[in-house]
């Protein structure tokens, strides 16, 4: 079968759908277009600098554009590079896969006072994201609010002491910056009861590998459902855990209703409860509840109209896939499946049409990155290594797409 | 030799070495390669070699691609005693209490219903530094000699 088809984002989502297309039909021409220089979204970005094992899967991705033909087309960023509607004509098929990159906000009064940070603002600046912004100072009591996966990883993160993160890719300013950061304190709450959190019961486990800390479980209630009994039984195993200097509490049943700041800055966060309000002295709030769509793309419009947007298809030739479609929730495998069945539905309802330029329409741009370009920004991140690190990011653009520089080659 | 590898897979790194190993002995052999999800206990056949590759996930769990498998198992109960097999794992060590955890239970399973297993269960490590092909392939090489000295060249 031919066919051109473009696929928006080169995160997991993207990559595990190319994956499927070219595997069902290897003659297709799938391109994959991102806004970042470098390919593998979240996988690169999101997962943390102490889990590669998770980012082993970019082994795979790099097959897809090594063996499968997939192209990549780095630096090239929807909206703003490329309009929605030209890539709709110049491809049989078009596939948005762009994730859902910006932290939603607590909603609450004080919620924009100075100290107050993004769990995805803070990820991206601790795992050198070319545009992120730099690592703002948490003072020495951060209190986290959520109780997802996220959550945890941060709380994991900023927990850790420097030998820690041996073998991590965590790169030299982001490790400076936590070795003196001077935490003393790290409180995280969750709206739910203990028995409803959404965290992994392993990722919690995880937390009594810890060296540094002492860990408090507060208040945890019980259950008798099979899910919440492995999430208090993760809970009861870290209970007490260490004697280090650094306190770790776990909270719950805490809905956040007011940061309270003194001169600008954040000083404490009032909650309400079942036991009635209270509220907790801290110097930063980081919040981990969630993140909504990029609002340059119109992404309520389009799954609004679409024609069946459970199945990803928005409207004829375009389509959705990944956290993009779905909401930001769900892990990588998660994300792989959803690919796996919107391969066969584009399948189903491909027709090509030979007259498309497809990628032609790329051709003479200038400071594109391709996959050569991004394999020699990998090799300059892992040919001389720090001591405990097993890559070293490059962390701007520029030198990006300076290292990356013979370009994209059309044809 | 009839050669077939059955992967068990969440993310698709046992899937994209099955298929390596795959390539590597499709000189030599009659390989095919199927997730075990598409595979029904009862149709195991004597005549083939089984090389079931492996992941693990959440707590030592199998993977969702494995699971139907292990399931229709338990409940069909089907009696392998002419099955031959081998494993090949793939886990991370961050996970050390459950490490490989997966194709521990999957071997169990298969040798509870009576098949016999050829050669030793290795296990890739995700953070560990070896590729997953440069374990697997030397171990695919040993269990055919062992099945081949086993069942005779013939099967
Ligand atoms: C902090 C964090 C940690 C996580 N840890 C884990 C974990 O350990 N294990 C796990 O299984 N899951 C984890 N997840 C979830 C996992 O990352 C997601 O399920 C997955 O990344 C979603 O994939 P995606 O391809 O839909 O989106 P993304 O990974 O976000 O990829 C989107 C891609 O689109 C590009 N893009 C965005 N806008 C544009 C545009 N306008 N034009 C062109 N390109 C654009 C981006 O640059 C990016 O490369 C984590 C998530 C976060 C936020
Ligand atoms: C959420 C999660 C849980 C995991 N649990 C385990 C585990 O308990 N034991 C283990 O050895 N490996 C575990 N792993 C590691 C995987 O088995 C390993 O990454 C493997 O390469 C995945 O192969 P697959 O893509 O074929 O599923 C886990 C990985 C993830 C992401």
């Amino acid at each position: 079968m031919s066919g051109k088809i473009a696929i928006v984002g080169a995160g997991p989502s993207g990559c595990y759908l190319a994956q499927s297309l070219l595997k069902a039909a290897p003659d297709l021409e799938v391109d994959l277009i991102d806004a970042l220089p470098v390919p593998y979204g979240l996988v690169r970005y999101g997962v943390a600098a102490d889990h590669q094992g998770t980012k082993a899967v970019t082994r795979q991705f790099a097959r897809v554009f090594e063996r499968q033909g997939a192209r990549f087309f780095g630096c090239l960023r929807l909206g703003d590079d490329v309009a929605l509607e030209d890539l709709r004509a110049a491809y049989d098929a078009v596939v948005l896969a762009t994730g859902m990159p910006v932290d939603r906000p607590l909603g609450i009064p004080g919620d924009d006072l100075a100290g107050v940070f993004g769990a995805g603002r803070l990820t991206r600046a601790l795992y050198d994201h070319p545009d992120a912004e730099t690592l703002p100072e948490l003072g020495a009591h951060p209190l986290i609010v959520g109780n997802g996966n996220v959550a945890i990883d941060l709380l994991r993160l900023l927990a850790k002491d420097p030998d820690e993160l041996a073998g991590s890719d965590l790169g030299a300013g982001p490790t400076d910056w936590l070795a003196g950061a001077g935490i003393e304190s790290l409180t995280i709450t969750g709206r739910s009861p203990a028995a409803a959190a959404k965290f992994d019961p392993v990722m919690i486990k995880e937390l009594a590998k810890l060296g540094g800390v002492s860990i408090d479980v507060v208040g945890t209630g019980a259950s008798d459902e099979p899910d919440a009994v492995k999430t208090l039984d993760a809970l009861a195993s870290i209970a007490g855990h260490g004697s280090g200097a650094r306190n770790v509490t776990f909270r719950f049943g805490l809905t956040p209703a007011e940061v309270i700041g003194s001169q600008g800055q954040v000083r404490a966060v009032r909650f309400t409860s079942d036991a009635g309000d209270e509220t907790i002295p801290c110097t930063s709030v980081l919040t981990a509840i969630g993140f909504d769509a990029d609002p340059d793309l119109p992404r309520d419009a389009l799954l609004e109209s679409a024609t069946d947007a459970g199945a990803g298809a928005l409207a004829p030739g375009l389509y959705a896939t990944g956290w993009f479609r779905r909401g930001p929730r769900g892990t990588i495998p998660e994300n792989r499946a959803d690919a796996q069945a919107l391969a066969t539905h584009i399948l189903d309802d491909l027709t090509a049409d030979p007259a498309k330029p497809g990628r032609a329409i790329f051709e003479g741009r200038t400071g594109l990155v391709d996959y050569d370009g991004w394999c020699r920004i990998d090799a300059a991140e892992t040919e001389a290594l720090p001591e405990g690190r097993c890559r070293a990011k490059i962390t701007t653009r520029e030198e990006m797409t300076r290292l990356a520089s013979k370009g994209v080659t059309t044809g | 030799m009839n050669i077939s590898i059955l992967y068990g897979t969440e993310t698709g790194n046992a899937e994209m070495l099955a298929e390596d190993i795959q390539s590597e002995l499709e000189g030599d052999h009659d390989v095919s390669c199927q997730n075990l999800s598409d595979v029904d206990p009862m149709s195991l056949v004597p005549e083939h070699l089984y090389l079931l590759v492996c992941s693990t996930y959440g707590d030592g769990e199998l993977p969702a691609s494995a699971q139907p498998f292990a399931e229709a198992m338990e409940a069909a109960k089907p009696d392998l005693s002419a099955i031959h097999f081998a494993i090949f794992g793939m886990g991370d060590s961050e996970y050390d209490e459950t490490f490989n955890h997966g194709p521990k239970r999957l071997a169990e399973l298969m040798l509870a219903h009576g098949a016999t297993q050829i050669g030793e269960r290795v296990a890739h490590d995700a953070s560990g530094p070896e590729m997953a092909e440069d374990l697997a392939f030397p171990w695919a090489e040993e269990i055919i000699s062992q099945a081949e000295e086993r069942l005779g060249a013939a099967a």
